[in-house]
């Protein structure tokens, strides 16, 4: 191991050395393959289980199903009420949570990166220094409020409290400020608006940084637990996931369906990590930023 | 204005100072037109209510009719309750047990795949990352099937009946396991980006000089990854005293709330929302947030100190 991360320096170029550097590389990547598919094992059973009968998930929990069936699959569209709806609420609420969120935070960037103003500065730390106080104090007080307005159960409930992000500000902020300002005052120049420098310049030079906000943005909301537990008591309006873990059989009752929960668990999961796998550059530099530069 | 209009000196004038002071007028309006609406609906929805929560920490209001002045009364009855205080402990555990080999495993992790050693980054990078993009609840979900106890896949890999989930002494260690697998792709990631911009250069001179492997680590990239490791155990404290989902799923049905053995603090809230004690529920949001603040302060003096004795 040692000699091997040193390789970068050249030294004694032994035949010694060269096996050394073999077996280091060998074993590093027996070692990352283990781990990697160690880790990855829960995915597996989540897949696997879902292919199974609700029987056979008892008897056999951890290998490869016996019999394949999509038996778990139409459950969600037959029993429970329908569990599809449940994915209808949690896409409308995440996909509207992102659009308005993202084009707030994009336009209060634009101004904080590329706009000298009063006050500025001072604003933005106050907003930085927010990020310190849990959200989880405004849940009584909101609570109160949209249980006055009528809104327990209803879609604006879901969706208005988890628009704004100052984390969101902070990272489009931060690409921002490395977009050349020059580029910014040609345009000016030649005659473009305020409103046409930020959609016709700032908007598609940031589309990366926008593009991998929106996909955290969106993997936030449609993930959420907390606040949609508290705000909806009708399963017609719960998001999915606060659904999920409440599944039991519909003529037993009390006991999981497992097969259900794991199709679920699966069908919840897989636009992530569609969008992961299509994106896992941009995925992984939005989780990044902040983090290294700060 | 060299155009040759057919228009007195004065005229030109004026018209150019008009223009101008509107133009002015726009450029610096516009940031702000910019920020507001941004502004605007981060105080309607977080500074107002977080007052409001504030203030309402003092009452005791039911959601209804009047509310009564209480002074710290709600603080009071919160800090002599033996639940806070098995809450509180049990949050500490979660995040004190998992904190640690997180950061050690993730870090480390990130090391090997930077390493020269490893050629197929770009393969590994997504993998560990992978298990990170899952739903908590839908990881908590997962794991509930994993560790039952008639059922459980591993209960049937190893042959054994342990009661996992129906233990506490158990439960407490696999909400651990949970998040530390769930954790190591995210700081990974992190980590991984971190050590980058560490220039190559320094390493080399360290190696040239002849410290081996251990000593660049101990001696050149950790000092230099300070930061990154500040910043790191700040946001993990931060997230740990925020806990919910991971032990509640993994225990409890029905909507119920985890039994306060196996509790976080966050379900004194929730438990206090659910039987409408606004004052005592915002009470409690406010202690975490000095948790918050005192926990994160401290790590700051702590990882900043050692840091300067190490240079």
């Amino acid at each position: 191991m040692m000699s091997a991360q040193t390789s970068a320096i050249p030294q004694k170029s032994s035949q010694r050395y060269r096996t050394e550097r073999q077996i280091a590389v060998i074993a590093a990547n027996v070692f990352l393959t283990i781990y990697v598919l160690l880790a990855l094992y829960p995915l597996f059973i989540m897949f696997l289980n879902s292919f199974k009968s609700d029987s056979e998930i008892l008897s056999n929990p951890s290998y490869l199903p016996h019999v394949w069936t999509l038996n778990s699959y139409q459950a969600i569209f037959k029993y429970h009420g329908g569990l599809w709806r449940n994915f209808v609420v949690s896409a409308i609420v995440s996909v509207t949570s992102t659009v308005v969120g993202v084009f707030l935070a994009a336009m209060a960037a634009f101004a904080f990166a590329k706009y000298t103003f009063k006050g500025r500065d001072a604003i933005f730390a106050a907003l930085l220094a927010t990020m310190m106080v849990p959200g989880e104090i405004t849940i009584p007080p909101l609570y109160i409020i949209f249980s006055k307005l009528h809104w327990l159960d209803t879609y604006q409930a879901l969706i208005i409290p988890t628009v704004t992000s100052v984390f969101g500000l902070f990272m489009l902020r931060q690409y921002m400020l490395s977009v050349p300002t020059a580029l910014i005052e040609a345009a000016r120049i030649d005659g473009a608006s305020h409103w046409q420098l930020f959609w016709n310049i700032m908007v598609p030079t940031s589309a990366p940084a926008i593009g991998a906000l929106a996909i955290l943005h969106f993997m936030g909301v449609w993930n959420s637990y907390l606040w949609p537990l508290v705000i909806t008591t009708k399963q017609e309006m719960q998001p999915i996931l606060v659904v999920l873990p409440n599944m039991t059989d519909p003529i037993i009752g009390f006991l999981p369906v497992w097969g259900t929960i794991m199709a679920g668990c699966v069908l919840a999961t897989l636009p992530i990590i569609i969008v992961f796998i299509a994106f896992q550059d941009k995925f992984m530099s939005g989780v990044v930023v902040g983090a290294v530069k700060g | 204005m060299g155009t040759a209009k057919p228009v007195t000196t004065t005229q030109a004038v004026v018209t150019l100072a008009v223009r101008r002071r509107r133009i002015r007028w726009g450029d610096a309006l516009a940031p702000y037109l910019f920020i507001s609406p941004f502004i605007l609906s981060f105080i309607t929805l977080f500074i107002g209510p977080a007052i409001y929560s504030f203030v309402l920490s003092f009452f005791r209001y039911k959601g209804y009719g009047s509310a009564t002045f209480l002074g710290l009364d709600n603080y009071k009855a919160i800090v002599t309750y033996h639940v806070f205080w098995t809450e509180l402990r049990n949050t500490i555990f979660y995040w004190l047990a998992h904190v640690f080999v997180l950061m050690i495993a993730a870090f480390l992790l990130a090391v090997l795949v930077r390493s020269t050693i490893i050629s197929r980054k770009n393969i590994y990078k997504p993998l560990i990352f992978l298990p990170n993009i899952l739903a908590t609840v839908a990881t908590a979900l997962v794991f509930q099937s994993l560790f039952g106890t008639e059922y459980g896949v591993i209960n049937s890999l190893l042959g054994t009946k342990i009661p996992w989930l129906q233990d506490y002494g158990y439960a407490r260690w696999v909400v651990v396991f949970l998040l530390i697998w769930h954790g190591i792709g995210w700081w990974f990631v992190i980590y991984l980006a971190g050590l980058t911009t560490i220039n190559p250069e320094v390493e080399e001179a360290a190696t040239v000089d002849g410290a081996s492997g251990w000593q660049r680590l101990r001696y050149v990239t950790l000092p230099l990854m300070r930061n990154t490791f500040i910043f790191a155990f700040v946001i993990d404290a931060i997230g740990s005293f925020r806990i919910f989902n991971e032990p509640n799923v993994l225990v409890a049905r029905g909507g119920s709330l985890a039994n306060p053995d196996m509790a976080p603090l966050l379900n004194l809230l929730m438990s206090d929302l659910r039987s409408a004690r606004f004052g005592s529920s915002a009470a409690v949001g406010w202690i975490l947030f000095l948790l918050v603040l005192v926990v994160s302060y401290f790590q700051f003096r702590i990882m900043r100190g050692t840091g300067e004795e190490a240079e």
